[in-house]
């Protein structure tokens, strides 16, 4: 050939719009994020936008709400015993259904996926049914069994898609070189599955501390947790206190989740 | 008959009530010090025989005794064995001297004396200066290595290999081969090896166990089995071969000190040629088998007894060797012949064939087709 071809980037209008769209996405995402972050600031006398003025007194209110402080205890409590009781049930179960060919292997699994499909207001009122006869309803118990139902398909889900991945002739090769079950468990599986059963974990943390529908009907007047105590004082009062309460829980939030990206790459785990 | 070091006795595995068994009753004995290679095309049997052995499966019937003791129902990680995968298996989270030092650790040796064994395993496979480095960040075939290192630390009483070559590459396997069948030998570790592969097999081997359909077809020599192959399944999956149905005449004379005789063949089509084959055959239909290299190809009719004239039906040149396949009446017949300088020969040309009676053998098993004559 006698002319050298020149490749000339062209303007590709596709670019720019797709830039637009994840942005708008973004900010469909992110707006009610934002609105509270700007109301908890606000002077404004009530929750409402926009705001006039700056202020920290809402923030300066939350430690003397006492509500508040025994919500977030409770939430804690419930969300660490769950999260603890989740992995020691949700991580052998997944086991399990991947590892061994059982009669209605695939109804285990779906019975243990259903809560997700199964609307919380239907299984918060089949529980209170439940739980009342038993003595249950407005215990620590009674909410962990709850939110351990919702949250076991999370752990299960993540268990399992780390170990579609894995090669079990691993495991083969440590029982091999001596390994007893145990310890083939504890040195070679969970180390392997270990970026799952983290996600996992922390999914049912969060999902758990988050958790309302359940534990209003479980436990309201009883042990109520801090989303319940969250809805009580909106009902009653229409102060940006909630606001800025709501600011602290999305840190500490994105904190456990930043954590946990840097120490164990959760982007790797949800993968 | 010296103490065999495993012994497999009418093992069998029959993976549901109502299926083909996987494994067919299977007899074998290996030597100390031997590498035993489990030769056959997948779905033979010869990985269930190697998990069974490695206790990874269970058997449902038969036993399996190691130095005379039978282990048939100890625990896998009761048996003292190491194995190498075929994806290496080497754990991911782990370094390289931590992988090797893992069977020691199961063993509680102390751990001044783990470290100089890693040491020493790493340096047996030349990779002495990789120790701390994570596995991830390993070659294919230095991953093989550290595979083979962590089965060879804990002395095992038997090594089996499973596949351990078919995830490298060609020029790397050749080196693989020569290097794992020396440092096999020099450690002196019973080793048994699954592979597909005729020529790893007959590289490596002490002794060749050709599986097919869950049974073993034959166990022998490298040599045995290639130059002496019992059935048909063995000429065909061991190297390449022509079978021509031959019809058994007359004994001419002794072949050789193993018993073999010379006879007088004759096959429908070609006429009659000199064989050689087990005593006692005469009178019968067996199969003749002749190696493409064996066959002696000349563009002109020579000088020889009665050679066979055909037409050249398909050329392959392969650089060394040119492989000719050639027309005899009804007839083809694959031949090879060393290449030469100068004119190949093309499609369509006469060509001669002979042969010399002690490189066409008589199959001693009757296979399907002599008994299909026989009826």
């Amino acid at each position: 050939m006698s002319e050298a071809k020149v490749f000339k980037p062209r303007f590709n209008p596709a670019k720019p719009a797709f830039g637009l769209l994840v942005f708008l996405l973004y900010l469909f995402l992110l707006a009610p994020l934002l609105i509270v972050f700007v109301v908890s600031f606000a002077a404004n006398q009530y929750l409402s936008f926009p705001p006039e003025g700056f202020t920290l007194k809402w923030y300066g209110m939350l430690p003397q709400e006492g509500t508040f402080m025994e919500g977030m205890k409770v939430s804690l409590i419930v969300a660490v015993i769950v999260t603890l009781i989740v992995l020691a049930l949700g991580v052998p179960a997944a086991l399990a259904l991947d590892r061994f060919e059982f009669k209605a292997k695939a109804a285990v699994q779906s019975f243990f996926l259903s809560p997700l499909l199964i609307p919380s207001i239907v299984l918060a009122l089949g529980m209170v049914l439940l739980f009342g006869p038993l003595k249950l309803t407005n215990t620590y118990a009674g909410i962990v069994i709850g939110h351990v139902a919702i949250t076991i398909p999370f752990v299960i889900r993540t268990t399992l898609m780390s170990l579609a991945t894995t090669d079990t002739s691993c495991e083969a090769a440590a029982r091999i070189l001596g390994a007893g079950s145990w310890t083939v468990f504890r040195r070679v599986t969970l180390p392997i599955i270990q970026p799952g059963v983290i996600a996992g974990g922390v999914i049912a943390f969060i999902v758990s501390f988050d958790e309302a529908v359940i534990s209003l009907f479980v436990a309201e007047s009883g042990l109520p947790t801090l989303p319940v105590q969250v809805l009580r004082y909106v009902e009653n009062s229409a102060d940006a206190a909630v606001a800025a309460l709501s600011v602290i829980l999305i840190l500490i939030s994105l904190a456990v989740v930043v954590v946990v990206e840097r120490v164990m790459g959760l982007r790797k785990a949800l993968r | 008959m010296t103490e065999s070091k495993l012994s497999i006795v009418d093992l069998t595995k029959r993976y549901a009530a109502g299926l083909e068994p996987a494994v067919d009753r299977l007899n074998m004995e290996v030597e100390e010090g031997h590498l035993v290679a489990l030769l056959g095309p997948s779905g033979c049997g010869k990985t269930t025989t190697l998990r069974m052995v490695a206790g990874l499966m269970d058997p449902t019937a038969g036993s399996i005794v190691v130095d005379g003791k039978e282990i048939t129902h100890t625990p896998v990680n009761k048996r003292g064995m190491g194995m190498v995968f075929q994806s290496y298996a080497l754990f991911p989270h782990m370094n390289v001297e931590q992988n090797v030092a893992f069977g020691l650790e199961m063993r509680q040796v102390p751990k001044a004396q783990q470290k100089a064994r890693v040491a020493a395993a790493l340096d047996m496979v030349q990779l002495g200066h990789l120790g701390k480095r994570q596995t991830k960040e390993l070659s294919g075939g230095q991953q093989q290595r550290i595979a083979l290192a962590r089965a060879l630390v804990v002395e095992p009483t038997l090594l089996l290999l499973d596949e351990p070559l078919s995830n490298l590459d060609a020029k790397l396997r050749e080196t693989m081969r020569t290097e794992i069948r020396s440092i096999q030998q020099r450690t002196r570790a019973t080793t048994l090896f699954v592979t597909h592969d005729q020529d790893e097999a007959l590289d490596m081997a002490d002794r060749i166990a050709v599986m097919n359909g869950g049974l073993i077809e034959q166990f022998g020599s490298p040599t045995e089995v290639y130059e002496r192959p019992r059935t048909h399944f063995v000429a065909n999956f061991i190297g390449q071969a022509n079978f021509l149905d031959a019809r058994v005449g007359a004994e001419t004379g002794r072949a050789n000190l193993a018993g073999e005789s010379y006879y007088r063949v004759e096959v429908e089509g070609l006429g009659q040629f000199g064989a050689v084959g087990s005593a006692g055959l005469a009178g019968t239909t067996h199969e003749l088998v002749i190696r493409p290299h064996r066959l002696g190809v000349s563009l002109a009719p020579g000088p020889g007894p009665a050679p066979l004239a055909g037409t050249i039906e398909r050329v392959s040149y392969t650089g060394d060797a040119l492989a000719v396949a050639v027309r005899v009446g009804e007839k083809l017949l694959q031949a090879q012949m060393p290449t030469i300088s100068g004119d190949l020969p093309r499609v369509g040309d006469a060509a001669y064939l002979s042969w010399a009676p002690e490189d066409a053998y008589l199959l001693p098993a009757p296979g399907a087709v002599a008994e299909r004559l026989a009826a």
